[in-house]
């Protein structure tokens, strides 16, 4: 079909966010077309969930219902319940289960293989085991999610959502969430 | 019944949402890392486009069509302790609460700790939410918004800020081409 040689993974090796074969297969896209796509999908999220998009307050629908299996009194707590039933609710599940799924089928349709653990760990924080570096992520998952709820959304529900609707509230929460990434950064060896 | 309906729509969204994560390369941790280090500007220039497009959207949905919005309540002290708890949790995670999902999507093994740790999180706030909602998440100004703040139509802030945030990843780009960022793992490692 092409004069173009290809690697394994499909992609030409000089320039290849511009002649791998087809937009799907391409390693990557400009953060602009990636970060485009991602603001289009406030329209269903409006028009056809009436909700923003978000991801955080799906961890307490799941975290409740397994903390429910363990304490039977976890759903007396209204936060859990709250968050445990109803449509909107499991939207976001449902969303967040499929990021997962949709980032699967991108990264086979380019080939780009992943290791266990990104090699920007090591050369980061110096730590070399995978059990290090498994209990750093979940100190990272835990603070994470603590934040997020206190703050009242993460990333997608404060900063794509709430700046894109003008809240004071996430603009105070973006603006310390970069304060306090910057500051642990800080503390990383450089990159 | 519905339900159901919102679940199918939700791994839909999902779908598109992790395909263009992994296509924009901003769940990988040394994309998060080296945007913290201010060593690659990928992430950002991904957030600030998704929430161009949203303030677009939603200037024409809400301006024109009276789409309801749903800015979150301002507490001034959760939104900033939570959010600078958010960033150290994604520099330590190397992701926020949805793209974690899809670094489990792609292969990396220690995110699966970061989701554990992610929903301990969640379930451990959820426990302590009825004793931080009398100090931290009750009484506040409400669901401010800047366009009110400043007297306003929301449309006209709306549109007023996707121009300067347009404008500044213009001269961000002008700056550092998006592909200088990528490395040729693309990882955010630039060697």
């Amino acid at each position: 079909m092409s004069e173009t040689s290809y690697d394994e993974n499909g992609l030409s090796p000089h320039c290849p966010w511009r002649k791998s074969r087809s937009l799907l297969r391409r390693a990557a896209w400009s953060p602009y077309a990636a970060g485009g796509l991602i603001g289009l999908l406030q329209i269903p999220a409006f028009l056809l969930v009436n909700t923003a998009l978000g991801a955080s307050s799906s961890f307490v629908t799941v975290g409740g219902h397994i903390a429910a299996l363990f304490d039977a009194g976890a759903m007396q707590i209204g936060y859990f319940a709250g968050h445990a039933a109803g449509a909107k609710n499991w939207w976001q599940v449902a969303l967040v289960a499929g990021i997962a799924l949709g980032a699967f089928l991108s990264s086979r349709l380019s080939g780009t293989k992943r290791a266990a653990v990104a090699p920007v760990w090591k050369r980061a924080t110096g730590v070399e085991s995978f059990a290090g570096r498994a209990a750093m992520a979940f100190a990272g998952g835990f603070i994470l999610l603590i934040g997020a709820r206190l703050a009242g959304g993460c990333t997608s529900g404060h900063g794509i959502s709430g700046i894109a609707q003008l809240a004071v509230s996430s603009m105070i929460a973006v603006a310390f969430m970069f304060a306090g990434g910057i500051a642990t950064a800080m503390l990383f060896r450089k990159v | 019944m519905e339900t159901y309906r919102f679940v199918v729509l939700g791994l839909l969204m999902g779908v598109a949402f992790g395909f263009a994560l992994e296509k924009g390369r901003v769940f990988e941790p040394g994309v998060i890392v080296g945007q913290m280090q201010f060593r690659t500007f990928t992430m950002l220039k991904m957030f600030l486009t998704a929430t161009a497009t949203g303030l677009i959207l939603l200037a024409v949905m809400n301006g024109v069509y009276g789409v309801a919005l749903h800015p979150k309540a301002t507490y001034v002290i959760a939104n900033a302790v939570g959010g600078a708890l958010l960033g150290i949790g994604i520099t330590l995670a190397g992701a926020c609460p949805g793209t974690l999902l899809a670094q489990i999507g792609v292969g990396y093994k220690d995110a699966w700790f970061a989701l554990a740790g992610a929903l301990a999180g969640a379930v451990a706030f959820g426990y302590a939410e009825p004793a931080l909602k009398p100090l931290l998440l009750s009484g506040g100004p409400g669901k401010l918004r800047l366009d009110t703040l400043v007297g306003l139509p929301f449309w006209a802030v709306a549109l007023i800020l996707a121009a300067a945030l347009i404008a500044g990843l213009v001269a961000l780009e002008r700056m550092r081409p998006w592909q200088d960022d990528l490395g040729p793992d693309y990882d955010g490692l630039r060697d």
